[in-house]
């Protein structure tokens, strides 16, 4: 299988946060879905992949290739949509597409037409007197015309509405059937991934806790509910982390097989989802 | 990366409808044609700053297939093409209007636009967007108010280098002053080469 983004050992400092030796990779073919909380880095990541910023220390691939040397080359490959608009919001549709078109070796017209047709996107209307999920919706038509194999996108369904976002996350896995397309994409709403995402990449305090594929996370993951009788020094060491109320404890584990040698039958082993997983690990990894 | 300077028209198409009227006022008002080509070389260039200082327009120029060192470059041979493409529109008015001007009121501006260019574009990458654009009104209202005083000033106390200039023969002082703004644009285009490299967005 093949790495379409890889960093090794990434890490970059700025005066009150960093990301420290990240070593993502992000498998070719896959919509791999990059979570973690509000400033958990995951826009740092985003920037440092599209070489908005630059790493202090490590190496980052696109493609196997290097940005220093081929720059122009991996940003022909690459498609992306960013959080907030990032086009001259001024212009309408059709003015940025003469800007932006020409950039592209690959620009296909005809595509982008058919996008803005499926999209609904008026061609002669300022930019800013879109709403937010109109103007996520252009951005996504000018970065699927260009034929791009890898799909950036920071915070693609933030700020829209549900209905909205399941169109977003629908298209997203249509284009998935092209087996050579990726999309990388940051979210911290956890119920966007179980829809389209095959791999899982969680950031934590700028720290990659794992990168795991949805089924591996889901098997590796699990949230145990007992009586807090059970809880002792010993038997706690099973858990990441164990949240009590009067009623028992419900604690999350990455040791599923210890859980079931120490206590058996006597607490209920469930599914933990995304969202569980993130509000555990939550204040770093540490067995109490 | 010519599609870079392109942009700049776009951008400001709606601009440009008021570019001509704008030169036929400051004809009406008899300013003096060396200004005029001044005023008119500075303005396509230096709109495009209002859209390339915002932190937007450089996410997006840098995640297209562009390397960084293309956009300044950009920026450097566009003010020249948007001045040669701006005197040219300008002498075709003032001949219009019937106004007489010189080869020597081009040479001026060029010069002086050149030159303003050279000190203000690295200005547009060190300083925070904002605060940019009252920094180059005030330096150009300076520049144009006290800056002949102290040239004057200049020319009468430091003898020595005045009687070099007057003593030089008019191609070599033409020749000189070329090459010296030329060094001049070439030096500022590679500090905000550098300046632009060390970015982060």
């Amino acid at each position: 299988m093949e790495n379409v983004v890889e960093f090794t050992n990434v890490t970059k400092k700025f005066k009150d946060f960093s990301v420290k030796n990240i070593d993502l990779q992000v498998k070719q073919g896959f919509a791999t879905g990059f979570i973690g909380a509000n400033g958990a880095g995951k826009s740092t990541t985003i920037k440092m992949m599209m070489n908005l910023l630059r790493p202090d220390v490590g190496e980052i691939k696109l493609f196997g290739l290097d940005y220093m040397k081929h720059e122009k080359a991996i940003k022909e490959r690459i498609g992306f949509v960013y959080d907030g608009n990032v086009y001259f919001e001024g212009l309408n549709l059709k003015d940025i597409k003469r800007i932006v078109a020409p950039a592209y070796k690959q620009w296909d017209d005809t595509l982008f037409y058919q996008y803005v047709e499926k999209f609904k996107l008026p061609l002669n209307k300022a930019m800013k007197t879109f709403s937010k999920g109109m103007q996520m919706k252009a951005s996504l038509a000018i970065a699927l015309s260009h034929h791009a194999e890898l799909i950036i996108m920071d915070e693609p369904t933030a700020g829209l509405d549900p209905i909205f976002r399941r169109e977003l996350l629908d298209l997203l896995q249509e284009l998935m059937i092209d087996g050579n397309r990726t999309i990388f994409f940051s979210t911290h709403i956890t119920t966007d991934l179980d829809r389209i995402a095959d791999y899982i990449a969680f950031i934590q305090s700028g720290e990659l806790v794992f990168n795991q594929s949805i089924h591996d996370v889901a098997e590796n993951y699990a949230l145990v509910k007992g009586g807090l009788d059970l809880l002792d020094r010993d038997t706690e060491k099973a858990f990441i982390h164990v949240h009590r109320a009067s009623t028992g404890f419900e604690a999350l584990t990455d040791n599923i097989k210890a859980v079931k040698n120490i206590f058996g039958d006597s607490v209920a082993i469930d599914h933990a989802s995304l969202e569980d997983i993130m509000y555990y690990l939550k204040g770093g990894i540490h067995h109490v | 990366m010519f599609n870079l300077i392109r942009r700049d028209v776009i951008l400001q198409k709606r601009q440009l409808l008021l570019f001509i009227p704008f030169i036929v006022f400051f004809i009406i008002m008899e300013a003096n044609p060396a200004l005029i080509f001044l005023v008119a070389s500075l303005i396509i260039p230096f709109n495009t700053y209002v859209y390339d200082e915002k932190v937007e327009t450089n996410i997006l120029l840098n995640s297209l297939p562009y390397t960084r060192t293309e956009i300044i470059a950009s920026r450097y041979l566009g003010a020249i093409i948007y001045m040669v493409l701006a005197i040219g529109v300008t002498s075709l008015t003032l001949f219009a209007f019937n106004k007489p001007f010189t080869m020597t009121d081009i040479a001026i501006s060029c010069s002086l636009f050149l030159l303003f260019a050279a000190f203000t574009f690295p200005l547009f990458y060190i300083f925070k967007p904002g605060y940019i654009f009252p920094i180059i009104m005030i330096s150009f209202l300076l520049l144009a108010g006290i800056g002949p005083t102290i040239m004057l000033f200049l020319a009468e106390h430091l003898t020595p280098i005045t009687d070099f200039i007057f003593n030089l023969s008019v191609p070599a002082l033409y020749t000189g002053a070329t090459l010296g703004i030329m060094i001049v644009y070439v030096i500022s285009w590679g500090i905000t080469n550098i300046i632009y490299q060390r970015k982060a967005f």
